[in-house]
Formats: structure tokens, C-alpha cells, sequence
């Protein structure tokens, strides 16, 4: 029999998690293991390095998703991608070890979620990158609380943000951008997605052993 | 004559060692791929790229992904690669 080991998908403080749904490397109940205050939110795999396939960064969000709308909601510390642990004792090392930093980052995301924005100009299109980028500081810097910049990986980006909003701002946040829709929508295309768990907004590095 | 061969020597190593750097910084240039991987995802997603031509371009990007990995990978401690 194939040693199971913990996929793990975040960190939240409501350990009563556990729910059917299409997880990382075809697994089908997430659970949660808990230590002291905390929970880690897990589905079984017999990998320790699940492949980056699309379903499986797709069923990575998913179970994020569901852990942010299921019964009324919660908030998650998302992990990234691909974090297995050895056992639920590894797993509980980890939670023992960052539970400052764990706790710390379940606090500033509470009740707060992350939108993604990406503006890409036309191939070969010469745009004022200055001024368009003056602009949607301008009119989501208002009604976002952070927000940070993903980095200009295609010479055709011009914007490539998150920005972490209170759930409750997300109806003037989606107006700001729908304002920048009618400014820019005609000439340049703009991909506004989300919500996401914060992941941009999020930084534990962790140092244990798997 | 050792003097005199020891300077007439280096500066050509030298200049062969940047110019062997260099051209494994840019085939091995594991940022830029990923960058790749990602622009390829994006086009897909905003319908400029068919699904066929991105799964097409994202097997051929991982693949290049693979080999400049285990490049490095294997160069590392003999050949300092910079970005």
C-alpha cells in the first residue's frame, strides 16, 4: 500500500472543515488537522511533489474557494502550490513552529480577499505606460487596503496587480474598475479576476522539515 | 617568458570564460522561461491563443524548463551563472 501523505491547501482557525470536491492529485475529501488553535486544511496524496498541472493548480483554488464561501465562510491563509508534508506529525511541527506568523497573517486578511487586475496593450501598440498606471492607482488606491505589484512578465503588460479588499468594498471596487473598463476597454484588454484567498499578501517561509 | 605568457594568456581565458557565461546565462535563462509559461497562460486565457497552440507551446516551454533546470543544476560550483 502507497505511503499517504498531506497535500496542504491553507491555514485557517476553524478546525470543523471536512468536505467532498475534486483535490490535488485526484483526491476527493479535504479534512482538517488541527494543533492548538489552528488548522490545516488537507487532502491524502501519495506524492510528495504533485505535478503543476492545470487541474491540479485548479483544484488547488478550488478547495481554497470553498474554505472561503462554504457555510458562511473563513478566513484562509492560502499556501502555495505543491506544499506536502510527510505526516500529520510534520504537518502539526509546522503549525507549532509559525504559529505566531500564522496567526498574525489569519489576522490581516480577516474578512478580506484578493483581486487580481492585468492590462495588456496590443502586440506592437506604443501606450503611455506612466499615465495609464497613474490612473488605476488613482482609482483603486482609494478602495483597496493593499495591493502589490506581480512583476511585467510579457513585454505587452502594462499592469499586473493584486490588491487585497474588504469583502465589504468589493461593490466599489468592482465599480473603480469597471470605470477603467470604459476608459481603457476599447483600446487595451483588461483581466480583473478573483477573489482569490490572498495569496500575494500572505509571506511565511517555512523553514521545517517536511 | 613565463611573465610574458602568463599576461598574454589570461585576458584571453578571461574573455572566453565571459563570453561561455554569458552564452549559457541566455540558453539556461530559467526566469525568462518561466516568464514564457506565463505569457503563454495569459494569451490563452484572454482567447488569444487557441487551447491546442497553448498546450502545445506550455509542453515545449516545460520541456526547455526541464533541461535548463538540470543544466544549472549540473554546471553549479563550475560556471557562475548570473542573471
Amino acid at each position: 500500500m502507497a505511503t499517504t501523505h498531506l497535500y496542504t491547501y491553507g491555514i485557517t482557525d476553524d478546525a470543523d472543515v471536512a468536505f467532498e470536491i475534486d483535490g490535488v492529485d485526484g483526491a476527493s475529501d479535504v479534512y482538517a488537522v488541527e494543533h492548538g488553535s489552528l488548522a490545516a486544511i488537507v487532502s491524502d496524496s501519495e506524492r510528495m511533489e504533485p505535478d503543476r498541472s492545470d487541474e491540479n493548480l485548479r483544484a488547488h483554488d478550488d478547495v481554497l474557494q470553498e474554505l472561503l464561501y462554504r457555510d458562511g465562510g473563513r478566513t484562509v491563509v492560502p499556501m502555495q502550490f505543491g506544499m506536502v508534508f510527510k505526516n500529520a506529525r510534520a504537518l502539526k511541527g509546522v503549525l507549532r513552529g509559525g504559529r505566531r506568523a500564522f496567526r498574525k497573517a489569519l489576522n490581516d486578511v480577516e474578512g478580506r480577499v484578493e483581486l487580481g487586475l492585468k492590462i495588456l496593450a496590443d502586440e506592437g501598440a506604443t501606450v503611455d505606460r506612466e499615465s495609464i498606471v497613474a490612473t488605476v492607482e488613482e482609482r483603486l488606491g482609494p478602495v483597496c487596503v493593499s495591493e502589490t505589484e506581480n512583476g511585467l512578465f510579457s513585454d505587452r503588460l502594462v499592469v499586473n496587480r493584486s490588491y487585497l479588499v474588504e469583502r465589504e468594498d468589493r461593490a466599489a471596487f468592482d465599480e473603480a474598475v469597471d470605470e477603467l473598463i470604459d476608459e481603457y476597454g476599447e483600446t487595451l484588454t483588461i483581466q480583473y479576476t478573483g477573489p482569490w484567498a490572498p495569496y500575494s499578501f500572505v509571506d511565511i517561509e517555512i523553514g521545517a522539515k517536511r | 617568458m613565463f611573465v610574458v605568457d602568463d599576461l598574454l594568456v589570461r585576458p584571453f581565458v578571461s574573455l572566453l570564460n565571459v563570453v561561455h557565461t554569458m552564452a549559457i546565462e541566455e540558453f539556461y535563462d530559467t526566469e525568462a522561461i518561466r516568464d514564457d509559461i506565463k505569457e503563454n497562460r495569459l494569451l490563452f486565457e484572454i482567447d488569444e491563443r487557441s487551447r491546442e497552440a497553448y498546450e502545445e507551446r506550455r509542453a515545449e516551454l516545460e520541456r526547455q524548463l526541464d533541461v535548463a533546470e538540470q543544466a544549472r543544476e549540473n554546471l553549479q560550483g563550475k560556471v557562475e551563472i548570473k542573471r
